[in-house]
């Protein structure tokens, strides 16, 4: 796993994502994505937003998550 | 697309009048011909709706020297491949039908030929020298065939009433066929709602002979391993998916001697059927659609849009919950099951609709939402199973309101209300985590039946088909296992059962769904989940696979279920008169299958109510009585209202290797 395929990932769901408006529930959709497509298991801090919406964090994260820090 | 049936009897020759009974009841299936064989052991009989080779298709047919015999109802598209394959092998043809190949097929390959064939189809082969009978039906369950199994042989049909022909099959309904209809919507091939009656499972043939009765798979719906699946690359997969598609709706345009339309939904899978034809063919296309007089179910701006689009010849029927009752009586006889929906009423009106027209075949969406994961279901379960794994996270807990956006009563609006319903029985090693809120919604149904009936359901034990999902399932992925329970209970028993064969039938119609093509099914099968469900984004590969023919405001409609109005149908002030017979304490009583005073409890908070704006379960409540009733006045109730033969025409083909005499010639 490395940080380009998540990138790859993000990208693809932000031109696919519709945001309905509340961040915090925007926060859980991509955490759904996130611990589907990566296997990764996210704590509740870290379904944030202001953490999620920014990608090279969320990349850093998926990472870390799985073990490849 | 046809009606067929059969008697196989090794205590003496058929009766023929027996089987021109069974014939006559399949004449909606098949208004264009009928034909019969008979020889001492077995008689097939076929009512012929002609759609390929229509002068030389009539049935049954046979092989060279008359020893294979087949009657079949379907299409097999790849049949003009098959076909020079085994001219390449010897094989003589007589006509131009894909029947044809069938036998020739099964005299090259036997029972290898199934999986050779690409299409929807219910065949009944028999073979004079071994007087063996099989019996084969699609991979998916597009087309029917039930079956009784007697002592001395077996009677066939593509529809149970045929089989009712014979007076003396008992007339009963099956505890544990209803008890699987009021969980899963449906009985789980082989169980049917009939005792003794039984539907050969999809994917499936079946032998009779001297040994006896016996079936095997020929295909199994399956899925590789979570993390294992070959093709990971979302461009090559979409550049594959569109390029099946594409070949499976041409296949389904194409092949035919008689013009083909194509329903318009609103949604996205029409919308991709019809402009892949409207690209890839040369030929005018007839688009045909179902709309609402209630605003609630309406789409028929995105059906004119979609049309405007592809400038095709558009015509619709609007309906109110007035047309829903008057059709329910005849929706339920072709039916031939308790149904918890109103939806199939206004597709039977849809098929009048198309017949009226001229059109013999039209292409549908069917099978997109199961095979790409486009339903609710699979949605709920992917929230489900992120909440499960932290059932106290209050943000968790919160994902249940990304469901049902466009509903009004939806999860983001009764938040309370969604975690009760999507929170119960979070188990992430349950393989059914995705279909037990449906399963146990629908389960209170039961509640409603007459003791005596819930009795008999406690005998028989509860069936459950979780319990048959084949072993290796437990390493696929969530959405694989959520997918197999979808295609084994409700695509096959409900939605190309009564939503899509009867109620296409009940007015001559043949629906071809090129969702369903074999390549396309085994390609999506085997893709990783998340090229399917992207999130919580559905059918997300399909849509980029066909992003630039299908407009974006349909492209990114949020998924909404084909719904009509129920309850609400049959509350309605000039509701007709068969509705209070049937519903009335003493039809209850009589019928045996529900509580009368639940029922009279039931009917007062509908009068009451005028059907608005009763609970889901109310809905499902006041349906699956309602069908329940109309199913035992047609079916079991022996002065019932009776079976609706057809006059059988001359028939085309007429073979009786059996005289006077009773003896063989």
């Amino acid at each position: 796993m490395n940080q380009d395929i998540v990138e790859q990932v993000l990208r693809d769901y932000d031109a696919s994502c519709r945001p309905d408006g509340d961040p915090e529930l925007e926060a859980v959709r991509l955490a759904i994505l996130l611990e589907d497509v990566f296997g990764v298991v996210l704590s509740d801090a870290e379904i944030e937003p202001a953490l999620l919406a920014d990608a090279a964090a969320v990349a850093a994260l998926v990472v870390r998550l799985r073990g490849g820090a | 697309m046809c009606g067929i049936c059969g008697i196989v009897s090794y205590a003496g020759p058929p009766d023929l009048a027996l089987l021109r009974r069974m014939t006559g009841l399949l004449v909606h299936r098949g208004p264009d011909g009928n034909g019969y064989y008979r020889d001492r052991r077995a008689a097939l009989g076929h009512t012929r709706l002609a759609i390929i080779d229509t002068p030389g298709g009539a049935q049954p047919l046979c092989n060279e020297d008359g020893t294979v015999w087949v009657t079949f109802n379907g299409e097999i598209f790849n049949y003009v491949e098959l076909r020079e394959e085994l001219r390449h092998r010897g094989h003589v043809f007589c006509t131009a039908s894909d029947t044809e190949v069938i036998v020739h097929a099964w005299e090259e390959w036997g029972e290898a030929s199934f999986s050779r064939f690409n299409g929807q189809w219910a065949i009944a082969l028999w073979d004079r020298h071994t007087e063996r009978l099989v019996l084969s039906r699609d991979r998916l369950g597009v087309r029917p065939l039930f079956y009784l199994r007697r002592p001395a042989g077996l009677l066939f049909a593509s529809e149970a009433k045929s089989i009712f022909a014979d007076q003396s099959v008992e007339r009963a309904f099956d505890p544990a066929g209803l008890d699987q209809t009021f969980t899963y919507w449906s009985p789980v091939a082989p169980r049917t709602v009939f005792r003794g009656i039984e539907q050969l499972e999809p994917g499936h043939y079946a032998v009779l002979d001297r040994d006896g009765f016996r079936k095997a798979p020929y295909w199994r719906i399956t899925f590789p391993e979570q993390g294992s699946e070959p093709m990971q690359d979302i461009q090559e997969n979409t550049r594959a998916l569109r390029e099946r598609i594409v070949e499976a709706a041409r296949l389904r345009f194409l092949r035919s001697d008689v013009p083909v339309g194509a329903y318009l939904s609103g949604g996205l899978d029409s919308s991709v059927t019809a402009s892949v034809i409207a690209r890839y063919t040369h030929a005018p296309l007839h688009t045909f659609s179902l709309r609402f007089s209630d605003s609630e179910f309406d789409e028929g701006l995105y059906q004119k849009k979609m049309s405007a689009v592809l400038g095709t010849e558009h015509q619709d029927v609007m309906v109110s919950p007035a047309d829903i009752a008057a059709v329910f009586p005849e929706v339920i006889w072709h039916a031939e099951i308790p149904i918890l929906r109103a939806a199939p009423a206004p597709l039977f009106l849809l098929s009048k609709l198309v017949r009226g027209n001229g059109y013999k075949v039209v292409v549908t969406g069917e099978g997109a939402d199961e095979v790409l994961a486009g339903y609710d279901i699979f949605r709920e379960a992917r929230v489900r199973l992120f909440w499960s794994r932290d059932p106290g996270s209050a943000k968790r807990t919160r994902a249940a309101e990304l469901l049902y956006p466009w509903m009004a009563r939806s999860p983001g609006r009764m938040p309370a209300f969604a975690r009760s319903f999507f929170g119960r029985r979070l188990d992430p090693a349950d393989p059914a985590l995705s279909h037990r809120p449906r399963w146990d919604s629908t389960s209170v149904l039961k509640s409603m039946l007459a003791r005596a009936l819930q009795d008999e359901i406690d005998r028989a034990g509860a069936e459950d088909v979780v319990a048959a999902m084949p072993p290796e399932s437990k390493d696929w992925d969530p959405l694989s296992q959520a997918q197999w329970l979808e295609m084994t209970t409700l695509l096959a028993g409900y939605i190309l059962a009564s939503q899509g064969d009867r109620m296409l039938m009940a007015h001559s119609v043949e629906g071809r769904f090129p969702f369903l093509d074999r390549d396309v099914v085994d390609f999506a099968n085997a893709l990783p989940a998340r090229h399917k469900l992207f999130g919580l984004e559905e059918k997300h590969l399909l849509k980029h696979a066909f992003a630039d023919l299908v407009p974006d405001d349909i492209l990114h409609r949020p998924k909404q279920p084909y719904r009509a109005p129920d309850a609400a149908s049959f509350f309605v002030a000039d509701r007709p008169a068969w509705f209070d017979e049937v519903m009335s304490e003493q039809a209850i009583a009589t019928a045996g299958v529900f509580e009368p005073s639940v029922v009279a409890g039931l009917l007062a908070k509908g009068r009451r109510t005028g059907g608005e704006n009763m609970s889901n379960t109310d809905n499902m409540r006041v349906l699956a009585v309602v069908s329940t009733q109309l199913m035992y006045e047609y079916f079991i109730a022996t002065s019932g209202r009776g079976a609706q033969e057809r006059a059988l025409p001359d028939p085309c083909v007429a073979v009786d290797l059996v005289t006077d005499d009773g003896s063989v010639p």
